[in-house]
């Protein structure tokens, strides 16, 4: 990923993010609690039963992470397993790391298919789309033993993975934020891959400068979602991070896999840029029971959750709508959209908070509990049960992986190293009060991009 | 992969043994060259009993001798037959005695994985108690172990074996060499596993199969469902891990004539002809099916749980309320599948047909 630094675009971003800075250090920032002693039953006799007991090496509390290497603390890109139950006594150790050091830029963002295989979109353009090849070795261990890079016919940056159904046949959409060329001032592509072989089947592009005035167009696209025959993609910021910001979301023709629509998500301009909508959810049926399918975007730099009408009958999409304003709220860009089976979660990356909302509320967002104190840079989070029976809520904390000018790294920008706590922090789901974390940086000299349970997601909604 | 595993097996000559002072092995190798499925999940290895290349080397050979009967004429291997994905196409075995056994002989695919309590109606609770049940039972192989153990004394080579992968020759090494050697026995190159993997595509009706296997009905939101998934996870094809989810009663018999299954061993009522999930790997070859081999065919199967289950006081909830139409109160318990979904689910399950596990020399017979 190629970085350019633009003080100038993101000046007003900084003073935003500063004002955050001292609610996200005035946050609980208790340790790891005291850990029971672990007791090994293993043992070799036969005739005891439970000298068979084995070390059963829970696996719902293990997550896979992508790790950045910082470079100047000499460090190189990798995917790794890590436990993330407090209660474990190797609570935050790596389990198994696979290195990848052929790579500028990492990895960015990890989805299981629905036949269980893990992929990966990556920032490289050597590596912007790569299938993991995860394995079990003789002890039952999850083991990685290569990250395999796909043709993506020259699509860079690769960022949200959607499988999705169109009639009868199951595709892999990818967006690809630089589309192909990250020199495009407007670029940006939705790629239909067979899902089965990893083909490209067909780029979709539109670009901005290239359709008539008015015409439907797709620009800078990371967000995805789809319900029936229609797909949405956000229209976020250029690749370069300077270039240029997206302001909309558009509409995507699953039947002829051509753009239909651009609606423009925007109102208020708190940082004085394009809002910059960045992850969609096409709430549907299969989500909440008998809900009127709608669409919901974040908006990175607007700092709001829209919602949009959906008719399914005439397959129309209504005037969006905000339902959510960060600037009256004291939260700034948010990002993800997770869901269990009651719950929608919401993260901001400022001050470092995951909100949620009752699932059964929609399209409203009626609040369902307290929020989840983070850290700067809120971002994906996972969902499962420790081994003390509790639920628990895993949440990375970076919005983008960079580094940190004061380490002398050159991919940082100023504004970006202030929201990012290159952490994970974990949290009782029910009450949300944080239990432990882990810095990444600090333990490891590497940055946090992404986080996913291990075995299955832990989560039921996610695009 | 399988195959992997074992040709590492079988190409290690134990030609030299150094023993401790204690009589345990100084040399046991880890069998670095094993690999299987992750989606396949967890699976865990005693402590006591790590795989290594000696111990699978040897469990494999005392699989196939003879010599583990107590009139020298079968072996493990006769009632769990590899071409038949180590099962042995009779209703319910046979053993030295000539007396028909009790239960259907258990295919040995993936037994890593789905429930650690064996047979079928649960009576071990690890592999290696399990296997010397079998040897030592006045109908199957009428083995007494003191004498095996002086039997394989007299034999240097095995000797040798056991000195490289346990240190003496005794029954619980016997039992974990056995075991050890099932472990490795991984079916994961099925067409559906290398559908999974990405490497072949399924037919249509192939892939209906597929979607009606993982569905359970829903008459509400009009899914059509075949309700396989429900007891047999999606990818292993199993029964679930956790206590006795790997155990159900799937509705062959009404309550009167309902057999003591998993309750002969938990002495729980709501246990009453529970028996085990058994795995679908290899299923078109393992015919006749269910625990007493009842049904001789896949169609019998399917027929049986399309329109011809039993209902009792522990018949599953979910093969119970399971329908494709609405279901009156008064009405049979059926899935309602069309004759079109039902030669589907059995194409679907032909997929499940791994021929490199039927055939791969390297988990076949040593001598």
């Amino acid at each position: 990923m190629r970085i350019l630094h633009n003080i100038t675009v993101y000046t007003a971003i900084i003073s935003f993010t500063m004002l955050f800075t001292a609610c996200s250090n005035e946050q609980d920032k208790a340790g790891p609690p005291e850990l029971p002693t672990a007791v090994d039953t293993a043992a070799a006799g036969l005739s005891d039963k439970a000298a068979m007991v084995t070390d059963s090496n829970r696996e719902e509390s293990q997550a896979v992470v992508l790790l950045r290497g910082l470079p100047t603390l000499g460090t190189h890109h990798s995917v790794a397993i890590v436990e993330l139950d407090p209660d474990a006594e190797n609570f935050g150790d790596i389990l198994h790391e696979f290195e990848i050091s052929d790579l500028q830029a990492p990895l960015h963002h990890l989805y299981y298919s629905p036949t269980g295989r893990l992929y990966a979109t990556g920032l490289d353009p050597k590596c912007s789309l790569a299938e993991i090849d995860l394995t079990r070795n003789a002890s039952g261990a999850p083991v990685i033993n290569g990250v395999d890079c796909l043709d993506t016919q020259g699509q860079q940056v690769g960022e949200d993975i959607m499988w999705h159904s169109v009639n009868g046949t199951q595709y892999m959409f990818v967006t690809f934020m630089a589309g192909t060329g990250i020199e495009q001032t407007d670029g940006g592509s939705l790629s239909v891959f067979d899902a089965q072989s990893n083909e490209v089947i067909k780029i979709i592009e539109a670009r901005k400068s290239q359709v008539a005035e008015g015409e439907p167009y797709i620009m800078y696209p990371h967000g995805i979602s789809a319900y029936q025959d229609r797909m949405l993609i956000s229209s976020t910021i250029h690749a370069d991070l300077a270039t240029g910001v997206g302001n909309a979301i558009t509409v995507i023709d699953l039947n002829t896999f051509t753009p239909v629509e651009t609606i423009t998500v925007e109102d208020a301009k708190p940082v004085g840029f394009p809002s910059a909508p960045v992850e969609v959810l096409f709430v549907r049926p299969s989500i909440v029971d008998n809900v009127a399918p709608h669409v919901l975007v974040n908006t990175m730099f607007g700092f709001e959750t829209w919602q949009i009408p959906y008719n399914e009958v005439d397959k129309t999409f209504g005037p969006p709508v905000k339902i959510y304003d960060g600037v009256t709220q004291n939260t700034g860009v948010p990002l993800e959209f997770y869901g269990n089976a009651t719950e929608l979660f919401i993260s901001h990356a400022i001050p470092g908070v995951v909100k949620r909302y009752a699932l059964a509320s929609l399209p409203e967002l009626v609040s369902s509990g307290p929020d989840i104190k983070s850290e700067a840079g809120a971002h994906h989070m996972i969902f499962y049960p420790g081994k003390s029976g509790r639920q628990l809520i895993a949440v990375q904390n970076n919005l983008l992986n960079l580094g940190n000018a004061a380490d002398n790294d050159p991919t940082d920008l100023d504004f970006i190293a202030k929201v990012n706590d290159h952490s994970i922090t974990v949290h009782d789901l029910q009450t949300g009060d944080r239990l432990a974390s882990i810095n990444f940086k600090d333990k490891y000299r590497k940055g946090i991009d992404n986080v996913e349970a291990l075995f299955g997601s832990g989560f039921t909604h996610h695009h | 992969m399988a195959s992997t595993v074992i040709a590492t097996v079988v190409t290690t000559v134990i030609a030299f043994v150094i023993f401790r002072s204690d009589g345990e092995p100084a040399l046991a190798t880890p069998l670095t060259g094993f690999s299987a499925p992750f989606v396949f999940g967890r699976f865990n290895v005693p402590k006591g009993n790590p795989l290594t290349v000696e111990a699978v080397a040897l469990g494999r050979r005392l699989f196939y001798d003879v010599r583990l009967s107590a009139n020298n004429s079968i072996s493990c291997a006769t009632c769990h037959m590899q071409h038949l994905a180590f099962t042995d196409g009779k209703p319910t075995a046979i053993g030295i005695s000539g007396k028909k056994l009790a239960f259907n002989s258990m295919s040995l695919a993936n037994l890593l994985w789905g429930s650690e309590h064996f047979f079928w109606n649960g009576r071990a609770d690890s592999l290696e108690q399990q296997a010397l049940i079998p040897i030592q039972d006045i109908d199957e192989m009428g083995q007494n172990l003191d004498e095996l153990v002086v039997e394989l004394n007299a034999d240097a080579h095995y000797k040798a074996m056991f000195a490289a992968a346990y240190g003496d020759i005794n029954a619980d090494n016997i039992a974990k060499a056995l075991s050890a050697f099932e472990r490795t026995l991984v079916s994961s190159n099925s067409k559906y596993d290398q559908y999974l993997r990405g490497e072949a595509t399924l037919t249509d009706q192939e892939d209906l199969g597929r979607k009606l296997f993982v569905a359970h009905p829903d008459v509400k939101t009009s899914l059509r469902g075949g309700n396989c998934i429900d007891c047999h996870s999606q990818f292993l094809t199993a029964g679930f891990k956790p206590l006795y989810d790997g155990f159900s009663n799937n509705g062959l018999d009404n309550e009167e004539n309902l057999s003591m299954g998993l309750q002969i061993v938990t002495n729980d009522p709501a246990h009453r002809g529970f028996f085990k999930v058994p795995t679908l790997r290899n299923i078109a070859v393992t015919a006749p099916y269910m625990h007493d081999g009842r049904l001789a065919s896949l169609d019998d199967v399917l027929d049986h749980y399309n329109e011809g289950t039993q209902l009792s006081s522990t018949l599953s909830p979910l093969i119970m309320e399971a329908d494709n139409v609405v279901r009156g109160a008064q009405e049979p318990i059926s899935l309602n599948l069309s004759d079109n979904e039902k030669r589907a689910i059995i194409a679907f399950l032909h997929t499940l047909t791994d021929h490199d596990f039927l055939t791969n020399k390297s988990i076949s017979s040593p001598f």
